[in-house]
């Protein structure tokens, strides 16, 4: 039933694509590219990749400020479609960014945020799962292949639980089971607890994946709306994860402070 | 790996004070106090001493193959690096990790043994000798792991051309095997900076560029900036790993030392950990009949104790930034 669910997401999106012209600059229609293969027999995807766009600023078009490069958004059709009132905390939420950005309490970053933050991540394909390392805090995902379907909720996982299935030469990656303490960029972008992510990672090439994620969270949002970006495969030869261990960083900080505090989960 | 659903716990103060620490986030058993002894190094260094010679399996590229999926030390979840007799449910009476020296003991300078013996004495943690003043806390009770406590507890071993993956249930180390150079020792990182290569039948892991802000277990055995460490895994028979890990840092230590215990294949053997009975691991996976048993869960073990590090914060607790050995 949810994998139903799944598809007539996807199917609306697929259609709002070919209804709506893409944005400008936007990324392009996958040109045709026959991945190599796993032992297994799927698309290698493994590697070293790293988003290149400002999308951990801000998902949508925006101007620059100090330390905030100005950027092309990467939601097809250009804005998210918010709930009035949703809306209007989006707007408190870009005001308070400062303090309220999940990302200033190190909080690991849900899904689609942690594949845009500046940080490289590496793909590991197994039969039973696809693993993605990623720099920022060091931090894992398992994205089972098994067969297994999505755990009984209610879960309130900061990262979801993610599901991977191949169709045809693509990755797609259904992920529920979130919690409403993350965000999905430093502009105040939300979702509840409701939210569900379908990925789909694409390859377009040697040094190229497409990265697609489709995102429904109807407490949130007036219809399903989509991401888009490419992802590049890191040219250095000495290329390697190093580390971001971000709250190391921050209690080290702030220990010896007078009126040390963790930011309260709000 | 068990599964977990992330619970938002208000763990109290004292709960927090005297559970929170490496080993109580993960899983773990509790012991009776006429547990025998658990065997560390002692033990396995004599028992793989009668074990026959093992010739690994390969894998494609025709390096030994370590992949699977390897269970933590077990016993007490490195609480105590050295020997010592209970001291509660938690913590049974357990062997040394260390092999060499054959006393066991840490080979501390003058200077770093006070230092090791001030951070025992700021504990809250019930040792002999401890003030009451809370302190002192193990790094991992802050969700910090670094190198080798990564080392110590359970990991999945994958391997690619190049490189050797290691993933537990939260992190990961990605091991270059390609010979390319370690990077500079001025950044300096909570896991070190690895290189492996093989030596026959064994892994070789040179750790470099550590930040010295881990200790060894929960109860103040630590290194420093200046200390490298070179693990050596390699598989005693098809169920075993010997894992041997050598510490050099003539800044603390008087002479390079060694750990030394066995890690086995998961789903082998008793539950509860290998405990260094390498007879016992030939017995044949447990069943389950749970679907998601294999899977890893996720464990926010930063998010969900921010409230125990408030708490542990108001008690007094110091921030471990490392020691400063003397010139």
């Amino acid at each position: 039933m949810r994998r139903g669910f799944t598809g007539l997401i996807v199917g609306v999106a697929a259609l709002c694509m070919l209804t709506s012209p893409p944005a400008v600059g936007q990324t392009p229609a996958p040109a045709p590219y026959t991945p190599p293969r796993t032992r297994d027999g799927h698309p290698d995807l493994q590697g070293v990749w790293q988003a290149l766009n400002t999308a951990a600023w801000d998902l949508e078009d925006h101007a620059a400020s100090l330390g905030v490069p100005a950027g092309l958004g990467v939601v097809q059709g250009g804005a998210i479609p918010y709930q009035p009132s949703a809306l209007a905390r989006k707007r408190e939420n870009f005001a308070k960014r400062g303090t309220l950005d999940p990302e200033r309490k190190c909080y690991l970053p849900s899904v689609p945020r942690i594949t845009y933050m500046p940080h490289p991540f590496q793909i590991v394909q197994q039969a039973d799962k696809v693993s993605v390392l990623y720099e920022y805090l060091n931090t894992v995902r398992y994205i089972h292949m098994n067969g297994n379907p999505h755990p009984e909720g209610p879960i309130d996982w900061f990262m979801g639980d993610s599901r991977g299935r191949w169709e045809g030469n693509t990755l797609v990656v259904d992920v529920i089971h979130f919690n409403d303490q993350t965000w999905f960029d430093r502009a105040g972008n939300f979702h509840s607890e409701a939210l569900h992510v379908v990925e789909r990672y694409t390859r377009t090439g040697p040094d190229h994946m497409l990265y697609e994620a489709t995102i429904e969270d109807p407490k949130v949002f007036t219809r399903p709306w989509t991401i888009s970006m490419p992802l590049y495969r890191r040219q250095e030869r000495n290329v390697e994860l190093l580390e971001y261990k971000c709250h190391a960083y921050l209690l080290e900080q702030e220990w010896d402070k007078p009126g040390f505090t963790l930011t309260e989960p709000h | 790996m068990s599964r977990r659903i992330r619970v938002v716990t208000a763990l109290t103060i004292v709960l927090g004070v005297l559970l929170l620490t490496a080993a109580s986030v993960r899983g773990q058993a509790f012991w009776a106090k006429d547990t025998p002894k658990l065997p560390m190094a002692t033990t396995w260094v004599a028992q793989k001493a009668k074990l026959p010679r093992y010739t690994p399996p390969r894998t494609p590229d025709g390096v030994p193959d370590l992949q699977g999926n390897w269970s933590g030390a077990g016993g007490d979840n490195n609480s105590f690096l050295e020997d010592h007799e209970y001291v509660d449910v938690t913590t049974p009476a357990q062997e040394s990790f260390v092999s060499d020296p054959p006393d066991g003991k840490v080979p501390y300078t003058p200077w770093a043994l006070a230092k090791r013996n001030e951070f025992l004495a700021g504990l809250a943690r019930g040792w002999p000798g401890e003030t009451g003043q809370r302190l002192h806390l193990s790094p991992g009770s802050f969700c910090l792991d670094g190198l080798p406590v990564f080392s110590f507890d359970p990991q999945e071993i994958i391997q690619r051309p190049g490189s050797v993956i290691m993933l537990s249930d939260d992190t990961y180390r990605i091991i270059p095997t390609d010979g390319r150079p370690a990077i500079s020792q001025n950044a300096k990182f909570w896991f070190g900076n690895s290189r492996g290569r093989w030596d026959g039948d064994t892994l070789v892991v040179e750790v470099t560029s550590l930040n010295g802000k881990g200790w060894f277990d929960s109860t103040g055995h630590f290194y420093s900036e200046n200390t490298r460490m070179v693990e050596r895994w390699r598989l005693a028979d098809t169920n075993t790993m010997d894992y041997e890990l050598t510490i050099e840092d003539p800044t603390i230590y008087t002479r390079p030392w060694k750990i030394n215990f066995p890690k086995r294949r998961a789903g082998t053997g008793p539950t509860g950990g290998p405990r260094g009975v390498t007879a016992a691991s030939i017995l044949p996976p447990l069943a389950t009949k749970d679907p998601y048993a294999s899977e890893s869960w996720e464990r926010a073990c930063f998010e969900g104790n921010t409230e125990s590090m408030r708490g542990m914060h108001s008690l007094g607790f110091k921030w471990f930034y490392g020691v400063t050995p003397p010139k």
